[in-house]
């Protein structure tokens, strides 16, 4: 092989760098309008599935939403939604955040107009265990918050817990739901992130 | 502070590179043979690891994350630079091995003859690029939490590698089916060493 | 075109150089990621095999790791984003292990190896073929893996709900990371004793 001089090292260097940076940024600029709008309609997505929403096509997502959604609340700690759900009823959908096992989970509720009981939920994580933990997106599991009740019969707030059968305590059949056998970590997660669970005027 | 033991704990045993994530599994392989070298490897890991992760924090936190650029003047809050940090974390790896290289070389000699052979092969190890992008995908709170990460997964590979290397020297006596061993018997241990592992998930 | 289909059985990276194992087997828990992750690196190392091959007159050899690692971080941010532009979905779930294809050992060995010293066409194919090595080992382990450990293929149901009432249960040890190598170990077995007859 030739042997080189150290200038031509020095440039062959900085030129290579430039230029994949050049390239890398105008792509990365390029695509950013699309990335965002894939992590929104992902959200939308969520919430449409909460709200008992099934088969809305993909691409129509986001003008789905626009369309049932009647205000809307974000702010840097929460999000809130007032929309409008498969049912014809009001709901609010509440943003919740945890963490699983590997890494976060969150997820959207929507509870009837009163915030007294879920008319829905959906989960979704970053990296649960597929199978195990990554099981809280699946309707199985989801379809067990519907119509559960965020108070007990003395008015009190005990959301929605999830525990392992055997362990249920003295909570009501309305209070709680089962965890995933396997995925303890991750129904815990799921417990936390019910338990704050707030609706904001 | 026990924010800080609890990540340190979780990756030595539970996000233990190698048996949960499969990180650094080609030198993991290949250096596996003899519990010496293996250990001199993890030693090296541990070390690179502890250097770079800390690092390339400080340059995601300051440098790159969206955002991150408000320190220089509120026009440029909106820079978003995430698209270079596995560019940029890669060039730091191989910059601050061949410094470390380098350092090391000139005043540890005793350390430089024990780690030395290994130092270049750790630039590509996944271990500690991974190591560098959990670290981002985790969003450690501050520069000792990353430190920690780094500490306990550099240990847990350390671990992961003098356990294997110490069950391949006891393997040389057993009587293994022709065609699996080497590598294939290799990769069913370390499948059934990280099956034991995960007995420490519910920690 | 026979001299190219060595990295599919004989050369294979994973069973037989063990390259490339790293970002292998945590993303074949299910069939859809290992197909999209075998593409990647497919596309990732013939590409970087090119380039590195036409330019290969022009590369001082003291900084050649260096210049290698560019070209290869080049390609796989590039893949990132398209990925996260087009396929977002599938982007999240590989998550962190696009980003370490870079470090993936079969690239850099057949940069080193074959793309420094020979053409850019034939570097071209061996990246290709080298990547699709490395994909088929991913896709069968991801196969079984599915299969046994949810019942489904490409997330659609293969096993009948009949088996299911029949008391059939999934097994959930499949799901879980260490099978991967241990599936991998007994695909080198089952190789290894048909290459000796």
């Amino acid at each position: 092989m030739r042997k080189f001089s150290n200038t031509y090292v020095f440039l062959y260097v900085s030129a290579l760098v430039l230029l994949i940076c050049v390239v890398l940024a105008s792509v990365s600029i390029g695509l950013k309008s699309k990335r965002e709008a894939n992590v929104t309609r992902e959200k939308y997505q969520q919430i449409l599935k909460a709200a008992g929403y099934k088969d809305v096509p993909k691409k129509k997502t986001v003008s789905f939403f626009q369309e049932i959604a009647e205000s809307e609340k974000g702010g840097k700690t929460s999000e809130q939604y007032h929309i409008r759900c498969a049912d014809g009823n009001p709901g609010i959908v509440v943003r919740v955040q945890g963490k699983g096992l590997w890494g976060p989970i969150w997820g959207y509720v929507v509870l009837s107009e009163d915030g007294s009981s879920i008319k829905g939920v959906s989960f979704a994580h970053k990296s649960e265990t597929p199978g195990l933990g990554a099981k809280i997106t699946e309707d199985e599991f989801t379809n067990a918050f519907i119509d559960k009740k965020l108070y007990d019969q003395n008015g009190v707030f005990t959301s929605v817990r999830v525990v392992k059968k055997g362990q249920e305590g003295d909570l009501l059949e309305e209070n709680r739901v089962d965890a995933i056998s396997g995925a303890t970590i991750t129904s815990r997660g799921v417990d936390n992130m019910m338990k704050e669970l707030r609706i904001e005027n | 502070m026990s924010d800080i033991f609890n990540i340190f704990i979780r990756s030595v045993f539970i996000d233990n590179m190698v048996f949960a994530y499969f990180l650094g599994m080609c030198s993991y392989l290949a250096v596996s043979k003899s519990v010496k070298t293996a250990s001199g490897l993890g030693l090296a890991v541990c070390f690179v690891l502890a250097i770079t992760v800390p690092v390339n924090y400080l340059i995601d936190k300051y440098l790159l994350q969206p955002g991150a650029l408000s320190w220089l003047g509120s026009s440029f809050a909106q820079v978003d630079l995430s698209f270079l940090s596995l560019i940029i974390f890669i060039a730091v790896i191989a910059g601050m091995v061949q410094l470390l290289e380098m350092v090391i070389e000139r005043y540890m000699p005793a350390l430089y003859m024990a780690l030395g052979i290994f130092l270049p092969l750790i630039a590509v190890n996944c271990a500690i690029l991974g190591g560098s992008l959990f670290m981002q995908e985790r969003n450690f709170p501050t520069v000792a939490h990353s430190f920690s990460y780094a500490i306990g997964s550099g240990l847990g590979w350390l671990l992961a590698i003098t356990a294997m290397a110490a069950l391949r020297e006891r393997l040389k006596y057993s009587n293994i089916p022709e065609p699996l061993r080497g590598n294939g018997i290799a990769y069913i241990i370390t499948g059934l060493m990280g099956l034991g592992f995960m007995a420490f998930l519910g920690i | 075109m026979k001299k190219y289909l060595g990295p599919l059985s004989k050369d294979n990276p994973i069973l037989v150089q063990t390259l490339g194992v790293c970002s292998a087997l945590a993303v074949t828990a299910q069939l859809k990621p290992a197909v999209v992750m075998a593409l990647s690196v497919t596309v990732v190392c013939a590409f970087s095999n090119l380039i590195i091959s036409l330019i290969r007159n022009t590369i001082p050899s003291r900084i050649r790791i260096i210049v290698q690692l560019l070209i290869v971080s080049f390609w796989v941010v590039l893949v990132d984003l398209l990925l996260q532009a087009y396929f977002y979905e599938i982007s999240k779930l590989l998550s962190v292990f696009v980003g370490l294809i870079i470090t993936n050992c079969i690239i850099m060995g057949r940069l080193e190896a074959f793309a420094l010293s020979h053409k850019p066409w034939p570097s071209f194919m061996d990246g290709v073929m080298n990547g699709l090595g490395y994909g088929l080992v991913l896709v069968v382990v991801a196969f079984f893996r599915e299969l046994l450990g949810s019942g489904t293929l490409w997330n659609h149901q293969v096993v009948p709900n009949a088996l299911y009432h029949a008391g059939y249960l999934n097994n959930g040890l499949m799901i879980l990371p260490p099978m991967a190598l241990i599936l991998v170990g007994v695909m080198i077995w089952v190789r290894g004793s048909g290459v000796d007859r």
